[in-house]
């Protein structure tokens, strides 16, 4: 089991103006949730692409499973979900299932009965005879993901896996990819969200412009990125914060918006000296905790704050919800 | 291969389930009968017509025209006695439609062969070329009477003639008439035409409709995109040879009961107009080659066009040069009808975008030596091969991409892509 499920070898991809990815590196081990993060255009989907093979790498290698072959060639083992959703719309939702699972290799009659199990368990069995478009675009989002699944792959890959689904199926999602794993299956998903990431991610891959930038489990990139940091919540009153903050004796790097902040302590800083001075100058605490930081600090420490705040998409704001 | 029969399936089933489908299956024949008993139709049912023959003959011509219009199926006509303001009537009665049209005549007719017909119609053709036979008849015969011909005589020698034209192949004469050989050639063009434009778009828009549902994707992280396109080409192209095989059988069945169809309509001579014609294995042979490499040739084509498009109204507009190409072909046909052997017909025969059409046209009108049907086939078939190659790189690239449509010197690049 010792082989990765996926080995990038120095994978480049150049589109007419630019270079997408660039020399990417990446190992996504057995049995892991892996995730991909990066901001917008940073190279996430082409990555994923070039993973399974729906673009060729202009250099570097791709294995997967530890054998030779493209990912075209792995398909049957492969899970995918793109980033853009959509199913045949005039096609009665079974058949589009059954279609697509026999694009995977399995059998139209054994891929039947298994079709049927997943409709019913995420309650469409109503809605199996009905055409796709006649369906809610909630109901269209878990009908797409049992294609993905029906065929029971080995490695699950989900391009911007949580954003356009509603609350329910982004649980549904989550649910499922936590038993997939728990049954020895790898998932490979990329995401902008360091929350959801952060939540449920065994590895991440940090990129942005195409390049990598950090890669390793989450606990070892929180322990080697970390530094000591201070989460602090106030309850109304913030008292001298901003000054308190600013003192570079004691914090290195402040991160406060209103009625929350996130600092990272100086060398020489001690937590006790901040609490003090905060509570003398008037500030009134909910929270005062020394931890390690959040993901979605660490990302933007390391991709800078511009390319940490993605371009709004309507998608991304359903997906917070 | 499994997987491209799992497309060819799809597309077969999905269309075939399609209403527009059993539409067109029941909709086709009739069609296609239209366009054969329309023409007649127009002819013979143009409505009688009702006119007035103001007689102005000091002779008994004018009663004797009327009652020889009279007998003619196109007209009910009544003889006038001129007089004053007889004329001024009759343009009343034209206006409010209670006749079509009157013809004046008056001893001129004879003398120098002058008659006048005012109608409210007198685009018609047929009507004006009966009145003309009829009155041209009446005054030759008249005129030889006047010289002192025996009447009988002149009678017998006013025979209308009734060409038998028969084709000649292979040394003999094979019974299908020029006119059989005619609407044979029509009804080849006009459904090569149609099936391969239709079938063509039909494998465009499943081309983008998969584009721009983006469900592509997952297809091509499953199979190679040409794979996709060729059962998608299979497909759809399965779906017009069953289309075709239905309306074959239901075809055999009008032209086995044509007798009764074309008698129940009072048409005994529509059928001699436009006859349906006798399809030889030759014939059936040569039309299905041809349509096969025609739709391949034309699919590749549309399928490259979906590809670089990002919605239907792109599409459309791409598609006008494709379009454009087979339309091209098909009024070619109408010159091709009228003479088969001309330097335009070989030519259009050789050029594969225009042969699918332009060969079995001038197969059905005219006898072919089967070296120019080879060579035809030959280009046509190394055509496909070339154009597919392109169009199937193009189709490669083109799926995938969002944004605006390429423009040629970036295709040319799309193209060049490994």
């Amino acid at each position: 089991m010792s082989q990765p499920i996926v080995a990038a070898d120095r994978i480049t991809k150049r589109f007419a103006g630019h270079t997408a990815v660039d020399s990417l590196s990446l190992t996504v081990p057995p049995g892991v949730i892996y995730g991909l993060l990066g901001p917008n255009g940073a190279g996430k989907s082409t990555t994923i692409r070039m993973i399974l093979n729906i673009y060729a790498p202009d250099s570097g290698t791709v294995r997967l499973f530890g054998e030779a072959g493209t990912g075209r060639d792995h398909s049957g083992r492969i899970g995918y979900l793109p980033e853009e959703r959509g199913l045949y719309p005039k096609m009665r939702v079974l058949d589009v299932l059954l279609f697509l699972a026999e694009l995977k290799g399995v059998d139209r009659r054994a891929a039947r009965p298994k079709a049927l199990e997943w409709l019913e368990r995420l309650g469409l069995s109503d809605w199996r005879m009905r055409k796709v478009n006649e369906l809610s675009k909630g109901m269209q989002q878990k009908v797409q993901f049992i294609s993905t699944i029906l065929h029971e792959p080995d490695l699950l890959v989900m391009d911007e896996a949580f954003s356009g689904l509603d609350p329910v199926n982004s649980q549904v999602l989550k649910d499922t990819v936590l038993e997939l794993r728990a049954r020895g299956k790898t998932i490979l998903f990329s995401t902008h969200i360091m929350e959801q990431a952060e939540k449920i991610c065994d590895h991440v891959c940090i990129i942005a412009r195409g390049k990598k930038l950090v890669d390793g489990t989450l606990a070892d990139i929180k322990r080697t990125r970390g530094g000591r940091h201070l989460l602090i919540n106030f309850d109304g009153a913030r008292g001298e914060a901003d000054r308190i903050f600013a003192d570079q004796r004691q914090v290195a790097k402040a991160d406060a918006s209103g009625q929350f902040a996130e600092l990272e302590l100086a060398p020489q800083g001690d937590a006790q000296e901040i609490l003090k001075a905060l509570v003398t100058s008037g500030a009134r605490l909910s929270r005062f905790e020394l931890a390690e930081p959040s993901l979605n600090k660490i990302f933007i420490d390391l991709v800078g704050p511009d390319a940490a705040t993605p371009a709004a998409r309507p998608d991304t704001e359903v997906a917070r919800a | 291969m499994r997987k491209v029969l799992a497309v060819i399936r799809r597309e077969f089933i999905e269309r075939v389930r399609q209403r527009w489908f059993w539409v067109m299956v029941v909709l086709g024949p009739l069609f296609f009968a239209a366009i054969f008993l329309l023409p007649t139709l127009l002819i013979g049912k143009g409505g009688v017509k009702h006119i007035a023959v103001v007689d102005g003959t000091t002779t008994a011509f004018g009663a004797q025209v009327t009652e020889r219009l009279d007998g003619e199926p196109l007209f009910v006509a009544v003889r006038v006695q001129a007089g004053p303001g007889v004329v001024d009537s009759l343009i009343t009665a034209v206006d409010v439609k209670a006749i079509d049209g009157f013809l004046v005549l008056s001893d001129a007719a004879v003398d120098s062969g002058k008659a006048m017909y005012r109608a409210s119609n007198v685009s018609s053709f047929v009507t004006i070329g009966t009145l003309e036979r009829v009155i041209g008849e009446m005054v030759n015969a008249t005129r030889l009477e006047r010289e002192g011909v025996n009447p009988r005589l002149v009678a017998k020698a006013r025979i209308r003639l009734d060409l038998d034209s028969k084709k000649i192949s292979g040394g003999k004469a094979t019974g299908e008439s020029a006119a059989q050989s005619f609407s044979l050639a029509y009804f080849m063009g006009i459904i090569l035409y149609m099936a391969i434009l239709l079938y063509g778009i039909n494998v465009m828009s499943s081309v983008l409709e998969e584009k721009t549902t983006k469900i592509v994707e997952v297809l091509v992280s499953s199979l190679r995109p040409f794979q996709l396109l060729l059962g998608k080409v299979i497909g759809v192209g399965a779906v017009s040879m069953f289309q075709f095989l239905i309306w074959g059988v239901s075809t055999r069945l009008i032209i086995s009961q044509r007798r009764h169809i074309l008698g129940e309509g009072g048409m005994g001579d529509a059928g001699q107009v436009f006859q349906l014609p006798h399809v030889s294995a030759g014939t059936a042979i040569v039309f299905f080659a041809y349509f096969l490499g025609g739709f391949l040739l034309y699919s590749a084509m549309f399928a490259a066009v979906g590809a670089m498009s990002s919605n239907e109204q792109e599409a459309r507009q791409a598609q006008q040069p494709v379009s454009m190409l087979l339309i091209v072909s098909f009024i070619s046909m109408f010159a091709m009808l009228n003479d088969p052997g001309s330097v335009l017909s070989v030519t259009l025969s050789m050029i594969p975008f225009s042969s699918p059409i332009a060969m079995p046209v001038r197969w059905a009108a005219g006898n072919l030596p089967l070296h120019e049907v080879a060579l035809s086939l030959g280009i046509l078939f190394v055509s496909i091969v070339g154009v597919t190659w392109i169009a199937a790189r193009i189709y490669r690239v083109g799926i995938l991409m969002t944004g605006k449509r390429p423009n040629l010197k970036e295709l040319v690049r799309w193209v060049r892509a490994a």
